[in-house]
């Protein structure tokens, strides 16, 4: 059982996943398609496969990413090396993350202001309950609002009024 | 000159809903709703699987959650290829039933890591979710005993969703042979390119640390096992997936 079994994501989540109904039916976005990455246990694998996927989306001169993660503490320090890596490149980014509480970010950095907390429990806590703290329809609307947004404040930035 | 909307591919998924899960002679599905599950190829599951000493199955009806679960390793859907390849074409699902799979070791230690979802099911199991089943379905419960210490090893969870994976496979069998026209529900997804809209890439990060942390994407069915790649065995480097190929079952997860 995962990384918390609250927030794992069966494969039956996967099959129905909201983030991926509520990016695809917004005409406002060209949904360029879904990038699948590893959480590897050894430190150095970390850093390279998620600075392997900034390198991709500027490659695929992505406007925005969504970051979601299965799991959390551990998989924490793939998620905040995979933001800043999109950060430095100039790709806004936003992300669905379990971190309230005593899930607080293990590891932080300055390109981490759009991430949403999945938590569903009062307490803020892995409660053991399956599906429990999973990604749900509101999450994804918000991080998609807050991509959005910081893509709109990057246009702004560069005086390009897209 | 602006370009026009593209549509690159269709994916249709026809849902077939079921309406009674009861016990019978064979794994056997109807278009018309009905579903039975038999015990009879349990034993060759076990025999094909160096370290799985056990299988169990339970029918667990809607609403009937006060009874005990093994830590929870996945909630499965049932759906086959009909038509095509995964992403495009035609795939048949079942609502209704979902499959959960569950593990232990002969030992009585569950099947887990971090975190574990043993316990009275009602309590350990939030339904309605995305990823979990709703008030109204009924559960078929795989629940496989494994051989010693190897619910934290990586070939033993690897056997226990394969074993459940060709469990599965029988109703998929007969899945792929219902007419379309029977269908309880239909969904058209496109993969749709906007020129001059905002390009999004969403990124799923995933479980691959080892052991049961694990996922699988490429079966040859939708949300199954055979034939599907480790995402550990391919050092856990991004791989792009089209939305349609994403919502056709392409990812298996493994933990």
């Amino acid at each position: 059982m995962g990384i918390g079994p609250s927030t794992k994501e069966t494969t039956l989540h996967h099959f129905r996943d909201p983030l991926l109904d509520v990016v695809s039916e917004d005409t406002d976005l060209d949904l360029m398609g879904i990038l699948l990455v590893g959480t590897p246990d050894d430190q150095t694998d970390k850093m390279l496969v998620g600075t392997r996927c900034a390198v991709m989306a500027e490659g695929m001169r992505a406007d925005g990413v969504i970051l979601s993660s299965d799991g959390w503490g551990n998989s924490d320090v793939d998620f905040a090396n995979t933001c800043e890596q999109l950060g430095i490149r100039g790709i806004p980014v936003t992300g669905l993350n379990f971190n309230s509480g005593p899930a607080h970010f293990v590891v932080e950095n300055e390109y981490m202001d759009g991430i949403v907390d999945i938590n569903k429990n009062e307490e803020g806590v892995e409660t053991n309950v399956v599906g429990e703290n999973n990604v749900v329809r509101l999450d994804c609307l918000k991080a998609k609002a807050l991509l959005k947004l910081k893509m709109r404040q990057k246009d702004q930035k560069l005086g390009n009024k897209a | 000159m602006a370009e026009e909307v593209r549509d690159l591919r269709k994916l249709v998924i026809k849902a077939y809903h079921m309406q009674d899960v009861e016990w019978g002679a064979h794994n056997d599905i109807t278009a018309d709703g009905h579903m039975t599950v038999s015990k009879e190829t349990l034993k060759k599951l076990t025999a094909g699987e160096e370290y799985i000493e056990d299988i169990d199955l339970r029918i667990i009806r809607p609403g009937r959650h006060d009874r005990w679960t093994n830590t929870i390793m996945d909630i499965i859907p049932i759906s086959a290829k009909v038509l095509g390849k995964l992403g495009e074409g035609i795939t048949h699902t079942v609502t209704g039933v979902y499959v959960m799979l569950t593990g232990i070791d002969v030992n009585g230690k569950q099947c887990h890591e971090f975190g574990s979802s043993e316990g009275i099911l009602k309590d350990r199991l939030y339904l309605n979710r995305a990823g979990t089943p709703g008030d109204d379905d009924y559960i078929v419960s795989f629940d496989v005993t494994l051989a010693a210490g190897m619910g934290q090893e990586r070939p033993g969870p690897t056997a226990a969703h394969r074993a459940c994976d060709r469990f599965i496979q029988d109703y998929r069998m007969k899945l792929k042979k219902f007419r379309g026209d029977r269908c309880t529900e239909r969904h058209e997804y496109h993969d749709i390119v906007r020129p001059g809209k905002k390009r999004v890439l969403i990124v799923k990060q995933v479980a691959g640390q080892g052991a049961m942390y694990d996922t699988r994407f490429f079966s040859h069915e939708p949300s199954g096992v055979e034939g599907g790649r480790s995402i550990i065995d391919m050092g856990n480097m991004p791989v792009l997936v089209t939305p349609n190929e994403y919502r056709d079952g392409i990812i298996h997860s493994m933990q």
